[in-house]
């Protein structure tokens, strides 16, 4: 049972743990970062272009990474989108709004860069949102989840999940969160064509540089470009991305422990102050 | 000081094995190995800024600093200690640097919270006020207690960590962290308890 003060403790972790909560543009900082990062391993005359954008710091960097997303969804021009691109991207925006009580499976991998990235989420596209995700290294991935009130993690080393009351509700999230939140505001603008691997695409040229791509049949988003300055192009592919029934065999794709049945459970990582 | 204590103690257990360091000795022989280590600590980085900076820009900075430093750094690191240990080092320093500038208050929209899309302006305003006061009282402590607290809540390292960090048993640095909480509950009293 805990006592009042136990309860104003937990209130507090509960603060602190909100201050330091990732949010939904941590992605696009990520990847800004990480290619100014690898901008500086390129030979020096490579990165001669590369300075002034430096001197901007990350903070201008991902404001323009950002405005480059907001911008895919923009007009792109004077006037807006034609009639024939206005239906390629309403169904663009249907192929990624959520349908309800459904669970999204997405695998996104980072090519092109010197490190391999990647990324797999399974997530319930209602209330309370509970899913699973493994991102990181191939070979070096790490593993989370969370059931709507609790969240967990395991560590393959110990073959340990700990576990810790959630600060918050958790929200839906994934990678393309962004790409669906600019689609719908109905801005977007198709500007062409081009193939990739052997496939026809739609094509979203954004005026800052990014360039999404998106699958002609079902009108998904299959890749988008962040182009560098030495001509390199950083590439986020979109290896799947479907809606799964809330089967129960589905479902066990959102629990950590059961993917893991042999893992210890751990209700107490790290031996969080227990009071007095 | 008991924190300062704390630091200089000699480390009452044994120095666990340093899990980057397979890591480490690929990006000193290979730089762009770094990338791995750099995917490995971003939200950690990230998180233990935003702990102890309001600003949400600055540290967006701060976190692109560290890892340009870091990288830039990497050969010189000697595997005294963790890898971890040295970079949260850099972390520490990076913020020590804010801190030490003039002040300039943030602007609203530039204030480090993000509350749920969902919540009505009522909720978005008391979320705000809630995590200016907190930081607020977070500045007041020394700032080795500030590092400690952004080590534990902010960078989400367990004990056993923060104490291979700073050389102390695990259950010391509980003891401490502890003592903190305490004391950050007295300047920041919770209207919901």
């Amino acid at each position: 049972m805990k006592t009042p003060d136990d309860s104003k403790l937990w209130l507090l972790e509960r603060d602190l743990k909100q201050l330091a909560e990732p949010r939904v543009t941590d992605e696009v900082l990520r990847l800004a970062v990480r290619a100014e990062l690898e901008k500086r391993l390129q030979p020096r005359r490579l990165r001669s272009r590369l300075r002034l954008r430096i001197a901007f710091g990350a903070a201008a960097v991902v404001a323009v990474a950002a405005t480059a997303l907001v911008a895919l969804i923009g007009t792109g021009g004077s006037g807006g989108p034609s009639a024939a691109d206005a239906a390629i991207l309403d169904h663009a925006l249907r192929a990624v709004t959520l349908p309800a009580n459904m669970i999204l499976h997405e695998k996104v991998v980072l090519v092109g860069a010197a490190t391999p990235f990647m990324g797999e989420w399974w997530q319930e596209t209602s209330p309370p949102y509970a899913g699973r995700w493994t991102k990181g290294q191939p070979g070096h991935l790490g593993e989370g989840s969370d059931n709507g009130t609790t969240s967990f993690s395991y560590d393959p080393s110990t073959n340990t999940i700990s576990q810790q009351p959630d600060s918050a509700p958790p929200t839906f999230t994934d990678p393309l969160s962004q790409i669906r939140q600019e689609l719908n505001d109905g801005r977007a603008h198709r500007v062409g064509t081009a193939v990739i691997n052997g496939a026809s695409l739609y094509k979203i040229d954004l005026p800052n540089g990014l360039v999404g791509y998106f699958d002609k049949t079902n009108y998904r988003p299959l890749y988008l470009d962040d182009p560098q300055r030495d001509g390199s192009v950083v590439r986020l592919k979109v290896v799947d991305l479907r809606y799964l029934p809330m089967t129960p065999a589905n479902q066990q794709l959102l629990s950590i422990a059961a993917q893991h049945p042999s893992a210890r459970l751990d209700t107490n990582p790290g031996g969080a102050p227990a009071g007095k | 000081m008991e924190v300062r204590a704390l630091l200089a103690a000699p480390a009452p257990i044994a120095r666990a094995a340093d899990p980057d360091a397979e890591l480490v000795a690929a990006a000193r022989a290979e730089p762009r190995a770094f990338l791995g280590l750099y995917d490995r600590y971003f939200e950690r980085v990230l998180g233990y800024a935003r702990l102890r900076i309001r600003a949400a820009a600055v540290c967006e900075d701060v976190t692109s600093q560290v890892f340009t430093n870091a990288l830039a750094q990497i050969g010189r690191f000697r595997g005294d200690g963790t890898f971890a240990a040295w970079l949260f080092g850099i972390t520490r320093n990076a913020v020590r640097d804010v801190q030490r500038q003039p002040a300039s208050e943030p602007l609203a929209d530039q204030v480090a919270i993000t509350p749920a899309p969902e919540s009505g302006p009522a909720e978005r305003f008391l979320e705000c006020e809630r995590s200016e006061r907190l930081h607020a009282v977070i500045k007041l402590l020394q700032p080795e207690q500030q590092h400690l607290l952004a080590l534990r809540y902010g960078a989400e390292l367990g004990f056993d960590e923060i104490g291979a960090m700073v050389g102390a048993a695990p259950g010391t640095v509980r003891v401490r962290m502890h003592r903190i909480l305490e004391e950050l509950r007295r300047r920041y009293p919770h209207e919901d308890a």
